[in-house]
This record gives structure tokens, C-alpha cells and sequence, in this order.
């Protein structure tokens, strides 16, 4: 019954979508209030629609309901309960689903937003939000319907892709997935404003910078749980490979985090009005890349489960997005001239010129990396690999950059530096990244690299501190105390302070990211039951081995005692799964995770006789990165929190006897 | 006073957090873990060689017996005194040069190394003309006799708290938003 409704509510669902499409558009043209009321309430009825469908695809995973294909081919008896709550995105139909789902919700807030703050550009904005909207329902409803029956229900399912048998299930693939559709948000705003031809009155700029800041922090959050479920499940005390479809979920990120900084220019100078709109529309293309990448597209990866041809469908609908955008941006130039000009090389603006252009090579370095092999081929018919070393070694260098950046660019003035006035708000950071630099060295660390990538990270963190301080202080001075003077501090300026904190997150993760990369050991052990072996600090003895076969799998554990410098830590298990139908062997890595380290045993093979070969790692500082995730929310929440007033420009009133220059 | 107490401890977080940190940095990473040279090359070659039949996975991510297989090659090769390029070459000519985690650095394949770093040489140089065009003509020639006054700190903290007050005047009980914050950027501005 439900299902059969879900199944009849997708077309409906797409036929509103068409007409909120149409009927926004030609209203809006048209000066026709009723048409563009008919297509805001249009649009308010999808989500309930496609609520409708995704409850019922739900409702026939958890009652195992096989005559429905999607369900079948997807699931199976042996699934445990609490997995078929989510197995709707273990597929492509069911994943493309739920995107058009979150999405319908998204855009429904986003309208409301959008009626209520830019009336002139809201039916624009709904209009190109729907088309979005309607494609992704055409291609659900026409080449991928989860909701589809079978004619003979078989009567066990074919079972899920074993590796999404994880906790990481419930929290990353919906997160991603709405992470990468939400750009689509700031986008179909942006083209809503060049198509209403109000790109000159930066009247956009804060909602655009709200959803900019939603969808950036989707896409974070989305990567990092990626991250951390790799880590933990993938077995190779890693976290980030440069798979194609990392690379492609990090793409958009990339676009989308110079968006979210260049918009500020624009709130703050009215400057970049096309350059923000170029940076949303890269932003989305780059999404729809790794929505196309992820079905199918032409490159290899671990995260081929959602396979199908209907790849060349997104790629052909990216193209027109790119084409479309264009289009609309060339009719409209004329409304996006800025009478702003910079006043100086050097200054806060040029440095987020600057970054943005750094961002974007990332981003492009990513791209060519990730679909060159596709090229190669083609030109020359050889089959190469563009993987991990090639994308470490070109893209190091320039995140190491921006790390750079983020730590001196909030520093510099806006308007005009000299190179004097620089190095005098330099002075602090600089100390103290040299005297961090000094400090590796005299504990003993000698490599060039990571000494000079960890100093350029307490640039970061030490302007950020000394900002914090020296506001604090100033309070302090006037009456406050110092906790009350910080508080106050961070929430009279919350974009600015947010985006702080968020900075502080970066420089924990890249912290991580260089602790583990340049100094994480790794090594194969082959051992019996009862064999003690000793890697680094850390001595550890395989003390149990179990095993438990299910009627789809079978689950061996192993138990270890562990002891560092001698004192015990305590018992770690580390498990192997192996599903017999799919012939694949999932683990799951004992980790005891510490600030300093995470020791990490994971099982790669269980022989006769209770012998087995471990793999151990010892990663340091790993930690940082994930305590980095909860900075980011933080920050970002801080950052988007609702303020009353309306912001004060640059330029405020100057002290007595002093001439701003050349005024 | 209680805030004698408090002020050391809470504009402080931020260095106590970057201090821990580094302290933890060092620790993890200044201790030497021994590793026999032979298992650290085997290391070496392992990250670099793909698994031929788990896409993306390098030999030593993968836990396919393909990869375990092929790490026992890398292993026993070694062990002949192969260099790091013989095995890798031996690979290549096993499973083609798309066994090669890092495309081989000869004909077409150059274009995949080139291509990053005169990309951005070109953006560094289209970047500077347009921060060059974007420049007010007038402040592009020569500077403008207000160059190079600066603030003290002890003048920028006056005016932080002038304009604080003027924005906290109109009182009603809520916290001046931005002013913080802008009274940096202007009074920046004025030392431009």
C-alpha cells in the first residue's frame, strides 16, 4: 500500500517540479503574482511528496518486503534490523532518492528565506531550484525508480555491500550526499539574481553567504566522517586516499570554501560581484562531477557501489549547468559592474583574491589528476593510475600555502597594507612559529618539511590567539572580566570570530594530517596465539582468538593485551568479518586513539593453529582531526548565528587627528 | 580579585591549545621507531605499486591476496638486492604502467606533472595583473604622504574603546555587533 503510493507520488513530484520551474519563471517575467504564488506553493507540496516515497522505500527495507526490486537486489534476511533502516542509500536509486528528498526540504526553507529577504529574485531562484530539482525526480522516475516491483518476489534479498556495514552508515553517506545537492542552493540563488538582473545591489550577499556556510558545512562534516570511516573500517591506517570520489566530494568543498570567503569581500567593499557568482557556479558543476562520479562515472574507485551507466546523464546535465550559467552571466554583465576598485596590492581583499585563486588551483590540480587516466587513454591508449603520491606531492605544497594564508590574511587591513605595517602585525606569529621551529629541532626532529608545515600551522594558531588576546584585554581593561571580556569578544563579531575558530579546526587537522603523514610507522607481524611482539613504545600480546559463523558471514575477533613503556594499557579487539556470499573480508581496526597516538592492530589474515598476521600501525596525532570536526561546527555555527543589527561598514568614524590616506 | 586568576587562564586557551599541540607533536614523532631498512624500502614500493584488481588501492592498503602476493614479491626481490626501480619496473612489465600508483615521468605522461605547476605559474601572473588593473590608477603611482602612519598599540586600544562606547551608548542591553572587530580593520586602514 505505502509503497504503492510512494510509487505514485514520484511522478506527481515531478510534474510540480516542471511546472514550479515554468510557472516561477514566466510569472516573474510576466509580472503574474498568482503564477509565482502558484509556483512558491508549488514547491512547498514536493517535499511532502517525495516524503512520501522515501517512507515507503524505508517502510519496505525494514519489513523486508523483496517484490520491490530495489529492496531485493539491496538487502537481504540476514541484514541486521537496525541496517535496513538505512539501507535506502546502499544503492543508486534509492541514493538518488534521498538526495531529491533532503533537497525538496532544503529548498523549501531556502524559499521561504528567499520570499521574505529578496523578493525580486525569489521566483528566479525557486525557478532554477526546481529545474534542479526536476532533473533529479526525470531521472528517478524514467531510469532509476527504487520503488519499481518485481513481477516474482524472490524470497531473499541479494544482500548489501558488506563494507557499509558500519556505524559510519547511519551519519556519512547522508551527510555527503546532502552536503554535495545543498550548493545547489547558494547557486540557484546566485543565478536567480543575475536572472532578475539585481547582481548590482549585493542585496544577495548575506543569504547567499548563509547557504554557502550550511553547505559548507554539510560537505565538511561529510568528508570527515568519510574520513574517519575509512580509517576505522578500510584497515590501512589511513583516512584519505584520493580516491576519484574523494577527490570529488572534495572538489566542490574546495569551490565552496573560497565562496564562503569572497562573499565576505562583497558584503564588506561590494567587490567581486562576478567573480562570487563565477566561484558558486564552479562550486556546483564541481558537486554535480561527484554526484557523476559516484554513478558510474569513468574512473575507478573503492566507492563503485552505486554503479549504473546513468553517469553520462549527470555529466550531460552538467554540461548544460555549465552552459546555462554562462549563458545567463554573459546576458547579464552589465548589472554586475563594481564601481569598487582596490586600493592597494596588499590587503585583506587581495589576500582573498589570492586565496581563492589557490583554492581553485586545488581544485582544478584535483580534477585533472582524477580524470586524466580517461585522457590518457583516449590519446594514446595507454592506461595509467594518477593516485595517492602524485596528489600528495602537487597539492601538498599549495594546501601548506593556504595554511599560510589562512594564518596571516585575517591580519592584514582591509583596503591597504605596506609592507611595514604587515610586518608589524607579523611580528607575533612569526615569533612564534620560529620558536616552534626551534623547539622541533632541539627535540630532535630534522627533517626540513615537516618543521617548516608545523611552523606555518602555529602562524595560524598563534594569530588567532594573540587577536583573541588583545580584544579580550582591551575589554578586560574597560571593566570585564576576562572570561566575560572573551565571550563578549567572540559574540559581538560572529562571522569574524566563527570563522576564527573554524581557522583553529584547519590548523588541528593539517597538524594531523602532517604528524601522521611524515612520521607514522607501520609493520606485518605474523604471530600465534599467546606470541608477544613489541613496535615503537608499545609491547602487545595476542591472547584470544574467536570466531562465530552466521548463516552470510562469518565473525572473528582477536584480543590483545597491550602495554606501553611497560605499564599496561589494557585489552584491544580487532575484528575481521567475512561475508561469504560477496567473497569480501571487512575489518574493523582495534584503535586506542591518545593526543599524541593512535596504536592501531588490524587483522589481515587468520591462518590454521591460531596463527595470524597482524598489521600495526602507530599514527600520531591523529586525534587532532577529528576533535578539528567539532571546531568546525562550532565555528560555523557561531559564525551563522542570527545577528540584530545591521553590519557597520568598513569605514567608521577615525580618531581625532588622524586622515584616513589619500581622503 | 577573581579576574587576576581568570586572565591568565582564558585569553590563554588558545596558546595552551596550540601548546598542546606541538608538545604532543614532538613526542609523537621525536621518539625514533626503529625499522629495518629492508622493511622500510619494502614500505616504500608498496605505496607506490597498485593493486591491479582493487582499483585505487595500493599494494600496501589492500588486502586482497593479490596485494599480500605481490608484497611477497616485493619482499623477496628485495631480499635478491633489487633496487627500488628494478622491482617496480618488474611490476610495469608484468601489469603495464598502469600498475604505477604515480604516472611514469616520460612522453605523454608529462603533461599530467606539467600541467599542475604551470597552471598556477599562469594564475600567480594573471592574478597580479588583475590585482595590478583593479588598483585605483591614482594609488597605483607613487604613495600618498599619509603612508606609513601607524598606530601604536596603546593609541589603536583608545580607539577600540571609543568606538565602543559610542556603540555601546544606545544601550539596550544588547552587545554592539561588529564593532569589535571593524575598530581593528579601520584603524588598520588609517595606517595604510
Amino acid at each position: 500500500m505505502l509503497v504503492d503510493a510512494g510509487f505514485v507520488a514520484l511522478p506527481i513530484a515531478l510534474v510540480v517540479g516542471g511546472y514550479v520551474t515554468v510557472a516561477s519563471f514566466v510569472g516573474a517575467r510576466l509580472h503574474a503574482p498568482v503564477l509565482v504564488l502558484s509556483a512558491r506553493y508549488g514547491m512547498m507540496t514536493v517535499p511532502l511528496l517525495l516524503a512520501i516515497a522515501t517512507l515507503a522505500l524505508v517502510y519496505a527495507f525494514v519489513t523486508h518486503d523483496f517484490s520491490v526490486r530495489y529492496v531485493a537486489e539491496n538487502s537481504s534476511l540476514a541484514l541486521p534490523q537496525i541496517y535496513t533502516w538505512v539501507a535506502l542509500y546502499a544503492g543508486n536509486a534509492g541514493s538518488l532518492l534521498f538526495i531529491a528528498t533532503v533537497y525538496s526540504f532544503l529548498t523549501a526553507i531556502a524559499v521561504v528565506g528567499l520570499s521574505r529577504k529578496l523578493p525580486y529574485t525569489a521566483p528566479y531562484a525557486t525557478s532554477v531550484m526546481a529545474l534542479v530539482m526536476a532533473f533529479f525526480l526525470g531521472v528517478i522516475v524514467f531510469l532509476a525508480n527504487p520503488l519499481e516491483r518485481l513481477a516474482i518476489a524472490p524470497l531473499d534479498g541479494q544482500g548489501i555491500n558488506p563494507l557499509l556495514i558500519h556505524f559510519g552508515m547511519f551519519i556519512h553517506p547522508p551527510m555527503q550526499m546532502m552536503g554535495l545537492i545543498s550548493v545547489a542552493i547558494p547557486f540557484s540563488i546566485a543565478i536567480g539574481v543575475l536572472l532578475a538582473g539585481r547582481g548590482g545591489r549585493d542585496e544577495w550577499v548575506d543569504l547567499g553567504r548563509t547557504w554557502g556556510m550550511v553547505s559548507w558545512l554539510i560537505l565538511t562534516v561529510g568528508l570527515l566522517l568519510g574520513s574517519w570511516w575509512a580509517y576505522t573500517i578500510l584497515g590501512w591506517g589511513g583516512y584519505w586516499a584520493w580516491d576519484p570520489v574523494e577527490n570529488s566530494a572534495l572538489m566542490p568543498w574546495l569551490a565552496m570554501t573560497a565562496f564562503v570567503h569572497s562573499i565576505m569581500v562583497q558584503k564588506r567593499r561590494g567587490m567581486f560581484r562576478m567573480w562570487n557568482i563565477i566561484l558558486v557556479s564552479v562550486a556546483f558543476v564541481l558537486a554535480e562531477m561527484g554526484m557523476f562520479i559516484n554513478r558510474g562515472g569513468p574512473v575507478p574507485s573503492v566507492h563503485s557501489f552505486a554503479q549504473s551507466t546513468m553517469g553520462w546523464v549527470f555529466l550531460g546535465f552538467m554540461a548544460f549547468t555549465l552552459i546555462a550559467a554562462l549563458a545567463a552571466f554573459v546576458w547579464r554583465i552589465d548589472t554586475l559592474k563594481s564601481r569598487e576598485r582596490l586600493d592597494s596590492m596588499l590587503s585583506r581583499e587581495s589576500a582573498f583574491l589570492t586565496q581563492n585563486v589557490l583554492f581553485l588551483a586545488v581544485a582544478f590540480i584535483t580534477l585533472w589528476g582524477t580524470i586524466y587516466p580517461v585522457f590518457s587513454e583516449a590519446a594514446s591508449d595507454e592506461v595509467i593510475t594518477v593516485g595517492k603520491p602524485f596528489f600528495d606531492r602537487v597539492n601538498g605544497p599549495i594546501l601548506l600555502a593556504l595554511v599560510f594564508l589562512m594564518g596571516v590574511g585575517p591580519l592584514l587591513p582591509w583596503r591597504r597594507a605596506n609592507l611595514r605595517n604587515v610586518l608589524t602585525i607579523l611580528r607575533v606569529p612569526l615569533a612564534g612559529a620560529a620558536i616552534a621551529a626551534v623547539a622541533l629541532i632541539i627535540l630532535g626532529l630534522r627533517e626540513p618539511l615537516p618543521i617548516l608545515a608545523v611552523a606555518v600551522c602555529v602562524i595560524a594558531f598563534v594569530a588567532v590567539g594573540h587577536e583573541w588576546m588583545r580584544g579580550s584585554r582591551v575589554r578586560h581593561r574597560r571593566g570585564e572580566s576576562y572570561p566575560l571580556a572573551f565571550a563578549r569578544l567572540l559574540g559581538a563579531n560572529r562571522p569574524r570570530y566563527g570563522g576564527y575558530v573554524v581557522h583553529l579546526g584547519i590548523a588541528m587537522l593539517a597538524i594531523g594530517a602532517i604528524g601522521s603523514s611524515f612520521y607514522a610507522v607501520q609493520r606485518d607481524f605474523n604471530v600465534s596465539l599467546g606470541d608477544t611482539r613489541s613496535i615503537g613504545d608499545y609491547e602487545f600480546t595476542y591472547v584470544d582468538f574467536g570466531s562465530q559463523p552466521f548463516s552470510d558471514r562469518i565473525e572473528m575477533m582477536a584480543r590483545f593485551n597491550v602495554s606501553r613503556e611497560g605499564s599496561a594499557i589494557g585489552s584491544m579487539d580487532a575484528r575481521r568479518t567475512f561475508y561469504i556470499s560477496h567473497e569480501v573480508g571487512a575489518t574493523r581496526a582495534a584503535i586506542r586513539s591518545t593526543p599524541i597516538e593512535d596504536f592501531y592492530i588490524v587483522p589481515s589474515e587468520f591462518g590454521e593453529n591460531g596463527t595470524a598476521v597482524f598489521r600495526v600501525y602507530i599514527n600520531p596525532l591523529v586525534w587532532w582531526m577529528w576533535v578539528a570536526g567539532f571546531l568546525f561546527v562550532l565555528g560555523a555555527v557561531l559564525a551563522l548565528s542570527p545577528r540584530r543589527r545591521p553590519p557597520v561598514p568598513a569605514t567608521l568614524p577615525l580618531p581625532k587627528g588622524v586622515r584616513l590616506a589619500g581622503v | 580579585m577573581k579576574t587576576t586568576v581568570s586572565s591568565t587562564l582564558i585569553p590563554l586557551s588558545a596558546f595552551m591549545l596550540f601548546l598542546a599541540a606541538i608538545m604532543s607533536f614532538t613526542f609523537a614523532c621525536a621518539s625514533d621507531k626503529e625499522l629495518p631498512v629492508l622493511e622500510a624500502r619494502a614500505q616504500e614500493i608498496n605505496k607506490t605499486v597498485m593493486c591491479p584488481v582493487c582499483p585505487g588501492e595500493s599494494i600496501d592498503q589492500s588486502q586482497h591476496p593479490r596485494a599480500k602476493a605481490m608484497r611477497g614479491v616485493v619482499d623477496e626481490k628485495l631480499a635478491e638486492g633489487s633496487t627500488n626501480d628494478e622491482i617496480r619496473q618488474f611490476f610495469v612489465e608484468r601489469y603495464g604502467p598502469s600498475v604505477l600508483l604515480e604516472p611514469p615521468r616520460e612522453g605523454l605522461n608529462w603533461l599530467v606533472w606539467v600541467v599542475p605547476p604551470v597552471g598556477i605559474l599562469a594564475a600567480a601572473v594573471a592574478l597580479y595583473f588583475v590585482l595590478r588593473l583593479a588598483v585605483r590608477p591614482s594609488r597605483r603611482t607613487g604613495g600618498s604622504p599619509d603612508d606609513g602612519v601607524a598606530l601604536s598599540e596603546a593609541e589603536r586600544d583608545d580607539y577600540f574603546l571609543r568606538i565602543e562606547a559610542a556603540l555601546a551608548s544606545d544601550s539596550d542591553g544588547e552587545r554592539p555587533p561588529q564593532a569589535v572587530s571593524d575598530t581593528r580593520d579601520a584603524g588598520e586602514a588609517v595606517a595604510g
